[in-house]
């Protein structure tokens, strides 16, 4: 038996996740944390709409009478929405936002204004 | 023979007094196994008697109370639809609360359902108002039941705003009920579609009172604070039971009473719209969720407003599916409020890891509820755009409810299950919920799955029933109806992943966003101190007016009555004579000019 054998060299088991992480979390999730993930799902999701537009080119039969007809109507309609609904966030936020305690304290004391 | 009779007897009973017996039970309960059966026995009952009633259509049980008929039990495919979706509200949220041994709790959660499913099966006006006033106390117990300083004041407010909702509904159902002389639902309108639905005429003045006071329920715009006010100041297991019952009981009485009243077209796609901006800036999810409940119910309410059986059926089946889905997202927050004691984004992040069961379901909820093909959002949203689209001159209107699908995705398909379960890692690694939550939860995704899987059985329980079936087999899963939602949803999120790439999307920081309710909690005391000082001068000098004339008076008396007063003086009996005579003098002109 070589000495090699006789110690082998302490391998650490394979880190699957963090320190007290759920297998399941692992199995369903762990492949969110890769590096690339970020540009890849957003390359998919691209890819994604770009097929619905153009099946929509294909299947759908309705006739184009306005714009809503027209095909990829919904995802632009989507995208632009999506936009401004969180968009709106920074200055509504700057005019509607508040400190926690504008109310009431969280102690549960009376509010500022007493 | 006698549990024939039993059974007969039984099914004529309103399936709401199945929940309100199961709360005495709770009530009364020492053991976790009697409890455990009262909290999940109660609906299933309610649920067997719901599904045999004896009658569709008619008045089951009348009863003459204080010369009144009454009619307790009115079973009807609008008012089933509603009553299954209690049911299984009630169902699960008894699971859903095994873990917590607070009997008020339970009590409170058994009878606010039993009180929303008897005022959806109640046949005439008085009945329905007695169970909606129950099921607004039994509500207001819960949020209490949270038993903090900001939950008592928020249960404060909840109650003031409701019992006048409560006072509203009361006066105009007395008044519109002793005007058309009947109470009875059935009644007081004719069938339409062989529906008894949109029976009350909302330009007279009980008409008036009645729609205010159910859209106060429904949160209307400007009337909505209460629902973002209340439910995130409340237990875990709280806005999971408080979510199902006020607003949707709201929609029932809003399609019974208002269906195809024009107005509420423009109320309901308003709802859709404004609640999504405040859900993006708010901090607490729960709040998040509250404020999506506003925006879902909006989709009901413009539903009713267009008034086509498709649309109808459009909001009966969106009312069902939003008690299930939203159920679902309320019970992954509730989660996450059992075990870290928040749900503020900003503290939260990266809790899949420990809490993977729950981060599923959440997911799940999130694409349900952003109307994902397949799933319940889908089966019963695509109903309501669909008659949206359909109406003539609703171009602005449908364009709005897209607006709101895109925003929905947003606030509750994106934020609530990222900010809590993924984005930044908090580390915070707590335990996974509890085993009963877990079950809830599971059952409610299933739920989530099996109506948008195989919407057939659900379609067949809608109020127009043939409607739904022509509707499934034409346009549910048609080409460009999939292929419409799924190019929102996908553009969607890649707005989404666009806007965090370029770190444009807004940071989640604590706060509070003002809103509507900042008129009573900061205008009213503001108002009071802006008032208080010249109230103070002028109640000062009323004070030392009042207290001059007093003192005046005093004196006067004084020197009229004392010993050597006017009236103490010694008259001439001559002098008496002549007051007599002048008295007597008076009298006489009276009685001839009399």
């Amino acid at each position: 038996m070589s000495e090699d054998k006789q110690n082998p060299t302490p391998v650490e088991p394979a880190q699957l996740g963090v320190p007290g992480e759920h297998p399941l979390s692992v199995l369903l999730f762990s492949w969110m944390r890769g590096k690339l993930f970020f540009r890849i799902f957003m390359a998919v999701l691209a890819a994604l709409g770009a097929v619905l537009i153009a099946l929509e080119f294909v299947l759908s039969h309705r006739a184009v009478t306005s714009i809503l007809n027209v095909p990829g109507f919904f995802g632009i309609f989507g995208f632009v929405a999506f936009s401004i609904a969180v968009l709106s966030g920074w200055p509504l936020g700057k005019l509607l936002r508040r400190p926690e305690d504008y109310y009431e304290t969280r102690s549960g004391e009376a509010g500022r204004d007493r | 023979m006698t549990v024939d009779r039993l059974l007969d007897f039984a099914v004529t009973i309103n399936p709401g007094f199945y929940l309100i017996i199961a709360a005495l039970m709770v009530a009364v309960a020492k053991d976790a196994f009697t409890r455990a059966v009262a909290l999940i026995g109660g609906p299933v009952l309610a649920l067997l008697a719901m599904l045999y009633p004896p009658v569709s259509g008619a008045d089951v049980s009348r009863e003459l109370f204080l010369g009144f008929e009454l009619s307790l039990y009115r079973p009807d495919s609008l008012s089933l639809i509603f009553g299954l979706g209690f049911v299984l509200a009630s169902a699960l949220g008894g699971i859903y609360s095994l873990h917590r041994r607070d009997r008020l709790q339970d009590a409170a959660g058994l009878v606010y359902a039993g009180a929303a499913l008897g005022a959806v099966f109640a046949g005439d006006l008085i009945t329905l108002v007695m169970f909606a006033e129950l099921a607004t106390l039994a509500s207001a117990l819960l949020v209490f039941a949270a038993r903090t300083g900001p939950a008592y004041r928020a249960g404060l407010r909840f109650l003031t705003i409701q019992i006048i909702a409560g006072l509203l509904l009361t006066a105009g159902a007395a008044m519109y009920g002793v005007e058309r002389g009947t109470f009875l639902i059935a009644e007081l309108g004719g069938l339409w579609n062989g529906l008894v639905i949109g029976i009350i005429d909302p330009g007279s003045a009980g008409g008036m009172l009645i729609l205010a006071g159910v859209g106060i329920k429904a949160a209307f715009p400007f009337v909505h604070n209460w629902l973002t006010d209340a439910y995130p100041n409340t237990t875990e297991t709280g806005a999971v039971v408080l979510s199902p019952y006020t607003t949707t009981m709201a929609v029932y009485l809003l399609a019974r009473f208002f269906a195809g009243y024009e107005p509420l077209i423009w109320i309901g796609a308003a709802m859709t719209v404004y609640p999504v901006f405040f859900a993006v800036m708010e901090n607490d999810l729960r709040k998040v969720l509250a404020y999506s409940t506003n925006n879902q119910i909006g989709f009901m309410v413009c539903a009713i407003g267009i008034g086509s059986t498709l649309s109808i059926n459009g909001a009966a089946a969106h009312a069902v599916a939003h008690i299930v889905f939203k159920g679902l997202l309320f019970m992954t927050m509730g989660a996450v409020q059992l075990r870290l004691g928040t749900t503020k984004a900003s503290e939260l992040g990266g809790l899949h890891r420990t809490m993977p069961w729950t981060a599923l379901a959440c997911l799940v909820g999130a694409a349900s509820i952003s109307a994902m093909p397949f799933l319940a959002g889908y089966t019963s949203k695509t109903m309501i755009m669909t008659a949206a689209e359909a109406g003539p001159g609703m171009m602005v209107v449908w364009l709005m409810l897209l607006f709101a699908s895109a925003g929905v995705l947003e606030h509750s398909g994106i934020k609530v299950p990222f900010m809590a379960f993924f984005s930044h890692d908090s580390g915070k690694r707590p335990e996974e919920a509890p085993f009963n939550m877990l079950l809830a939860m599971g059952l409610s995704s299933g739920l989530c799955l099996i109506i948008g899987l195989y919407p057939g059985w659900f379609y067949a329980l809608l109020p127009f029933r043939d409607q739904a079936q022509e509707f499934l087999v034409q346009d549910l899963f048609s080409i460009s109806h999939l292929l419409q939602q799924m190019q929102l949803l996908t553009f969607a999120v890649l707005a989404f992943m666009v806007l965090w790439w370029f770190r444009i999307y807004p940071a989640e920081r604590p706060g509070v966003i003002i809103d509507v309710e900042w008129i009573w909690r900061k205008g009213g005391p503001a108002l009071g101190r802006v008032l208080a000082r010249p109230m103070r001068a002028g109640g000062r000098i009323v004070s030392g007016v009042t207290s001059s004339a007093i003192a005046g008076l005093q004196s006067a008396g004084r020197q009229v009555f004392a010993a050597e007063g006017v009236v103490s003086r010694k008259l001439p009996l001559s002098g008496a004579a002549i007051w007599a005579l002048c008295l007597l003098g008076v009298v006489l002109l009276i009685s001839l000019f009399r």
